[in-house]
């Protein structure tokens, strides 16, 4: 096959639980010794190829938020090494990340050249930006002055439009009303037909065997599983059940 | 190592001062008299410490400088005008040292939700202040101009181009700075409480208010290590004193010493804790 887009070799995470803001406050002089820590990702590896679609499912804490960080680039790795072959669009927290006194025109070329682009491409896709998040004469507007809706529409624009080579999508994601609901699914889809890699995260198994093949199970930062989605799916539920039986 | 702060303002310069720009307006936006609080603020504190010292006290009407050293006859400059040209670099540092610090952690958003090129914050935001100092100086430069022609002399001087010297390194020295003090106090708000409760000490150990140059013996040398004194005797080198800045040689090694040495210490302080930031901001 050809050359993987996102490779995670040997990755590991470690949070430092800090005992109260003193210890924090000497951590920044003298490295704390045995520190309480909590290992997010316990020695992660996997490749996953251009075009390829694959859930990550897991419960709550199992790492997905601080994997999906690490892809978008904005947690890094203690140990191991993280390659990503391309720009990547996150539809995680659309309303964040905007400078709020900048229109919303300013913030669409503030994203674009966070991502790398260039002038002549970021005016090429500036229209179909502000015609899919349906702002109108808001997009000259100040973003402080947006609705959360609006904002999460922009967002949303924004990381449809630059054609990015991955997408990584929540589940859990709201874009506000009904209508704009089904079109952003249908961009989703879009985006997938026309080969981009996405990586999707949900509790829920079933929206996760309509869109990926293949699916990665992870549990307290470590992979248990990884393979076709019905596969990982059943392993995933078997898991699930004993816990609450356990519990019971 | 060295090249990782460089690296992240590579193409991004456009928008480092569109962000500059908004800076400014998220600060003055809102109030009435809008940017003009930049210069009321200021101009207030000059009135203040005036008044207390000359007005009050009654004992500074006139300052003397040893421009070279204790053994030759002192200058005698007037008390408001030496404090004036001393203060104006002094607001940009009180605010670039106490601004700075917090600058990571008012803007987490551009760390903990997107990538973001984060040194660029402290960058940006450093130029949105030095345009309010570019503004304090024209105003300063004006009364300089008025004070010279009442006092005999010509308007303007060779030496006023010494501020395109003092300037930039002004910048860049407390730009350094925050490269460690910003991750610093990200990551523990003890550091950032340390900063601005020292700040206003630091303003009274600085020869803002009085000449750093007029102590002897090891005084004397405490003084030229504090590089807020550089920049204080500096603007007065230049819009006051008509002196080169060559001409005092052992403040000036001491200075770029300092400035290398700040430098390097932030560019390691960025590096080490860059990568943590995400986790605790």
């Amino acid at each position: 096959m050809a050359e993987p887009i996102i490779t995670f070799k040997n990755v590991s995470k470690t949070y430092i639980l800090y005992k109260n803001d003193q210890a924090r406050f000497k951590a920044l002089f003298i490295k704390p010794r045995n520190p309480k820590t909590n290992k997010a990702l316990n020695n992660v590896s996997f490749e996953i190829y251009r075009g390829e679609s694959v859930g990550i499912v897991g419960n709550n804490g199992a790492g997905k938020s601080t994997l999906l960080k690490m892809i978008t680039g904005v947690a890094f790795p203690d140990e191991g090494d993280i390659i990503v072959n391309g720009k990547v669009a996150a539809l995680l927290e659309l309303t964040a990340g905007f400078s709020l006194e900048m229109t919303g025109r300013e913030n669409i070329y503030l994203k674009g050249y966070i991502l790398g682009l260039e002038d002549n491409y970021i005016k090429e896709i500036e229209e179909k930006i502000i015609d899919f998040a349906q702002l109108g004469d808001y997009i000259d507007q100040p973003v402080r002055t947006y609705s959360s809706g609006m904002k999460m529409r922009l967002g949303f624009a924004i990381n449809v439009n630059i054609e990015p080579d991955v997408l990584v999508v929540d589940e859990a994601l709201s874009v506000g009303d009904a209508s704009f609901k089904r079109k952003c699914k249908d961009k989703i889809k879009d985006i997938m037909q026309k080969g981009t890699t996405v990586l999707y995260v949900s509790h829920n198994a079933d929206s996760v065997k309509e869109i990926c093949p293949r699916a990665i199970y992870l549990k307290k930062g470590t992979i248990i599983h990884d393979g076709p989605t019905a596969e990982t799916l059943e392993i995933y539920n078997a898991d699930k059940q004993s816990q609450k039986s356990n519990k019971k | 190592m060295f090249t990782s702060i460089l690296k992240e303002h590579k193409g991004f310069g456009k928008q480092i001062l569109l962000l500059a720009k908004n800076e400014l307006i998220k600060t003055y936006k809102g109030a009435v008299i809008g940017p003009f609080w930049a210069v009321v603020k200021p101009a207030f504190t000059v009135f203040v410490y005036w008044f207390a010292f000359s007005v009050g006290i009654k004992a500074l009407k006139a300052v003397n400088v040893h421009l070279n050293g204790m053994e030759y006859e002192a200058f005698s400059f007037d008390f408001f005008t030496f404090m004036f040209i001393g203060i104006i670099p002094w607001f940009f540092i009180q605010d670039s040292i106490v601004q700075g610090a917090k600058t990571l952690r008012i803007n987490r958003q551009f760390i903990t939700k997107v990538k973001f090129p984060v040194s660029t914050i402290l960058t940006y935001t450093g130029l949105s202040r030095l345009f309010v100092h570019l503004f304090l100086v024209i105003i300063m430069y004006a009364y300089v101009i008025f004070y010279r022609v009442s006092h005999g002399m010509m308007p303007v001087s060779w030496y006023d181009l010494q501020f395109f010297f003092y300037c930039p390194l002004l910048f860049f020295f407390f730009l350094a700075l925050s490269w460690s003090t910003a991750p610093m106090s990200a990551f523990s708000k003890d550091f950032e409480s340390l900063i601005v409760s020292v700040m206003s000490g630091i303003f009274w150990l600085s020869g803002i208010m009085y000449d750093s140059y007029s102590f002897t013996g090891g005084l004397k040398w405490a003084m030229l290590f504090n590089p807020i004194n550089f920049f204080a005797n500096g603007y007065r080198n230049t819009f006051l004193y008509n002196r080169g800045f060559w001409v005092y040689k052992t403040e000036l090694v001491i200075f770029a010493a300092e400035l290398i040495g700040v430098t390097l210490l932030g560019i390691y302080n960025y590096n080490r804790l860059r990568k943590k930031l995400p986790d605790v901001l």
